[in-house]
């Protein structure tokens, strides 16, 4: 079925315009023009020229899909545009204060100081959609050409070289037929294309395979965030405001922790981020968000406020160690599907900005000599080692091993051993303890009851909000008359798990897309049901299920949340 | 042919929307904009009629608003349509569908028409009298809410349906006339990334009330006749209520006993 597809050339090709794309292509706006210049001035070597930049983005807006807590170190975007604040960027507010707290089911205490990794001072509260949403038309300004509503759904090669990507067809039917609007996708065609989907990208993840990226790395370890905006009474939680907590409810087995950062407009982003390698398969992500909402110090502070937005999203926490080789044939590798995440600091957005800028200097050093090939785009790794990023990362370089050992012990003893030594610790590299997502206790094993089945919190739907509802305030919306885009490999699969793991993929989803549901009174017999346009597209799936079953592929360009603050 | 779209830009139908505080409007803050949906339609059946009509025919939008308007224009370019006017005047802002279809119809005749497609209505405000109005100041027919469109080889004449309770209406009526486009009438097609590409290069035309002779006191909103005293929100909805641990049958009775005592509703 030979299908005719129109294909586009541009000099390169940028997937996913959150920071580390845009400061891609801004950068290579900014570093051609000023390489050219250079060329002029000196009077020998070779002009790049006007670059044809394309961004592509599978949000209807730019910034629609970004989700983090988030306080931003300003390192990143000073480099890549000295001038943001004078530009108007949008921040929430400067960190002015910071706690943090240990919490214990019932109490807690202040830490008498804030430990280092966790110091704030100069950084600044944030909404990284407003922030992208402000950067977008910026980056277009300088002559980038942004694509929304344009998903990459497949890697093109010439053998193992990357030579493009193809945008997702629009107009499939349910069942998979083209509708009078087909629209089949494009074959976009680059000299250099660079990775920039964020969390565990639908492309990087089976290009990583391909190209064997992740030979003799880490194993990737992940971490989901849940995360509400509150509307409280007026002064009572002020911008810039931050709060941190360990302990409750974080157990042994699936450490996580907090953040509650006040932003404009009485409006408190309140989140709770679990480690994936969590072993009890009846775990939700959501309602432990619900434990710590509910904790008497954390309850009190929100104390007449009610959540208006809601996020959620998986974070690619592995650091140093864990990070794939960032370059090959025609291609790079920017911001988390790089794994440029300091898991250590709860930070990424600088990162995400400084791996953008890298990549697009090495691009203009290969565009100039004329080979995209890994020879001269290794280049790119040279420049994150010897950049503060990649200090910074090293720095951090054995934090997720020590978390993986168990909170607070022994991790803390790694921890304060690694504080004391720039990184090194007890032993460098320390063997990463078991982050592996998928290593799930059956129900028998964690529960000691093949039919356990914890209660969920009871909802008001004001205070505390269940699933959809929550799915409901994170502006998420799917074209219904399209095949569903979380794809299950073998249903077999989903009645074994249900038998030992009771469906984890129900527990562990926080926009409720998934549920083994009854289908026979009589037989009893269960089928997954899959409720794809609820998919806040937080990729926790493809990452948790434990038989490895789901595969996230993004659904027709446009659809997903809209997040406007989160 | 020359076929003219009127186009509206709207807060997008999953849009959260929220009063000011004092009622004089709606919060536009953090409002995604687009193409009213049966515009949508309007731009589709255009686009058809131009693949059908061809030779020199060309499919022109007319949309009046702010300037965020033209992201929507662009999009319509995207999708196929040639050329594109917008009527960009700060005195229209909170002017009346009288005085929208004013400026409207002034730049269709300033551009020539054959042929005009709207959405029946816009699905923001509602009101549904702009297209009527304009045909009527064009003094052209108008068939509103027309789910199905045919046209004559000669391109004299038109055949639309409408969908009237319990079935159908076949009307004929000679061209040029007004067709205001409802859900059904065919299925609107996506932007293409080409087609975005070739919509950065499209003319859009940009005009204010001066630019068209019209008088801004008369036209805008100093002349509407429909003023809006107030916005309203919606009274927030109720949790609902589940009821749990009953057989059908005990359920059903309690379902009837609180739809009678509680919601009064039967």
């Amino acid at each position: 079925m030979g299908e005719q597809r129109e294909s586009m050339e541009v000099d390169v090709l940028i997937v996913g315009g959150g920071p580390s794309g845009l400061a891609t292509a801004y950068h290579l706006k900014q570093a051609a023009k000023r390489h050219d210049e250079a060329i002029e001035k000196a009077g020998v070597g070779k002009k790049v020229g006007e670059l044809s930049i394309a961004v592509i983005e599978k949000a209807s807006e730019v910034g629609a899909h970004m989700m983090s807590g988030a306080v931003m170190d300003p390192v990143g975007i000073n480099e890549l545009m000295p001038d943001w604040l004078e530009r108007g960027a949008p921040i929430e507010s400067p960190v002015k204060k910071e706690v943090v707290y240990h919490l214990t089911e019932k109490g807690g205490f202040k830490l008498p100081l804030v430990p280092p990794p966790l110091q704030n001072h100069g950084n600044y509260v944030i909404s990284l959609s407003k922030f992208i949403r402000w950067l977008g038309p910026i980056v277009e300004g300088e002559g980038v050409d942004i694509f929304c509503g344009f998903p990459g759904t497949e890697v093109l090669y010439d053998g193992n070289r990357v030579i493009g990507v193809r945008t997702g067809d629009k107009g499939i039917g349910p069942d998979g037929s083209k509708r009078s609007n087909y629209e089949p996708g494009i074959d976009l065609m680059a000299k250099v294309t660079v990775f920039a989907e964020g969390v565990r990208g639908n492309l990087a993840k089976p290009m990583i395979k391909k190209l064997g990226l992740d030979a003799g790395k880490n194993i990737m370890s992940y971490e989901t965030g849940v995360k509400e905006v509150f509307e409280v009474p007026e002064g009572q939680i002020e911008p810039g405001f931050l709060m941190h907590t360990s302990g409750y409810p974080s157990r042994k087995d699936a450490t996580g922790g907090s953040w509650l950062y006040g932003m404009q407009n009485n409006l408190v982003s309140v989140g709770w981020v679990v480690y994936l390698d969590y072993r009890d398969p009846l775990l939700e992500p959501h309602t432990e968000y619900q434990k710590f909402k509910n904790h008497p110090i954390v309850k009190k502070m929100l104390e007449g406020g009610k959540p208006v937005f809601y996020g959620a999203k998986a974070l690619a926490s592995g650091g140093y160690y864990a990070m794939p080789r960032l370059s090959f044939d025609g291609g790079l590798l920017v911001g988390e599907d790089g794994g440029f995440l300091n898991n250590k600091r709860l930070k990424g957005i600088h990162l995400a900005f400084k791996s953008g800028m890298m990549a697009a200097e090495t691009i203009i050093e290969a565009l100039e000599k004329g080979d995209v090939t890994r020879e001269t785009l290794a280049n790119y790794e040279k420049r994150f080692e010897r950049s503060w990023a990649g200090k910074e990362l090293y720095g951090s370089r054995n934090f997720t091993a020590a978390m993986s050992k168990g909170f607070p012990f022994p991790a803390a003893i790694h921890l304060a051993a690694q504080e004391a030594t720039g990184g090194r610790g007890l032993i460098d590299p320390l063997p990463v303890a078991h982050t592996d997502a998928h290593a799930l206790a059956s129900l028998t094993e964690y529960y000691n009851d093949a039919n356990a089945m914890p209660e969920r919190p009871k909802y008001d739907g004001k205070w505390m909000l269940d699933k959809v509802s929550d799915v409901y305030i994170s502006g998420t919306i799917h074209e219904e008359q399209q095949p569903p885009h979380l794809k299950i490999g073998n249903a077999d699969i989903c009645q074994q798990c249900w038998v030992k793991f009771r469906s984890p993929c129900n527990r562990f989803c926080p926009a409720d897309v998934y549920e083994m549901a009854l289908v026979n009174e009589q037989t009893k017999e269960r089928a997954m049901q899959i409720r794809f346009s609820n998919c806040v597209h937080c990729k926790t799936c493809d990452i948790k299920c434990p038989f490895d079953n789901i595969t996230w592929t993004p659904p027709e360009g446009g659809g997903g949340p809209n997040y406007t603050v989160q | 042919m020359k076929i003219i779209v009127i186009l509206k830009q709207v807060p997008d139908s999953e849009t959260k929307i929220k009063v000011k505080g004092d009622g004089s409007g709606i919060e536009t803050d953090g409002i995604k904009y687009v193409i009213s949906p049966y515009d949508e339609y309007a731009v589709e059946e255009a686009l058809k009629l131009k693949e059908k009509a061809g030779g020199d025919s060309t499919v022109t939008v007319v949309s009046a608003g702010p300037d965020r308007t033209v992201e929507s224009i662009r999009t319509a370019l995207a999708m196929g349509a040639d050329a594109a006017v917008h009527v960009n005047d700060p005195a229209l802002e909170g002017a009346d569908s009288l005085g929208v279809a004013r400026a409207l119809a002034k730049a269709i005749q300033d551009n020539g028409f054959d042929i005009i497609f709207a959405g029946k209505q816009g699905i923001d405000q509602d009101n549904s009298q702009v297209p009527s109005a304009v045909a009527e100041l064009l003094d052209i027919p108008q068939v509103n809410i027309i789910a199905k469109f045919e046209i004559t080889e000669d391109k004299s004449k038109a055949t639309v349906s409408r969908r009237i309770e319990g079935g159908e209406e076949t009307i004929e009526t000679s061209l040029p006339a007004l067709f205001g486009c409802e859900k059904g009438l065919n299925e609107p097609r996506y932007a293409s990334l080409p087609g975005i590409m070739k919509a950065k290069k499209k003319p859009v035309k940009t005009v204010d009330l001066a630019g068209l002779g019209l008088d801004a006191g008369e036209v805008g909103a100093a002349g509407s006749h429909v003023k809006i005293l107030k916005w309203i929100p919606l009274p927030e909805r109720q949790a609902g209520k589940i009821l749990q641990g009953m057989e059908t049958a005990e359920a059903s009775k309690e379902l009837v006993r609180l739809l009678r005592e509680e919601a009064k509703v039967i």
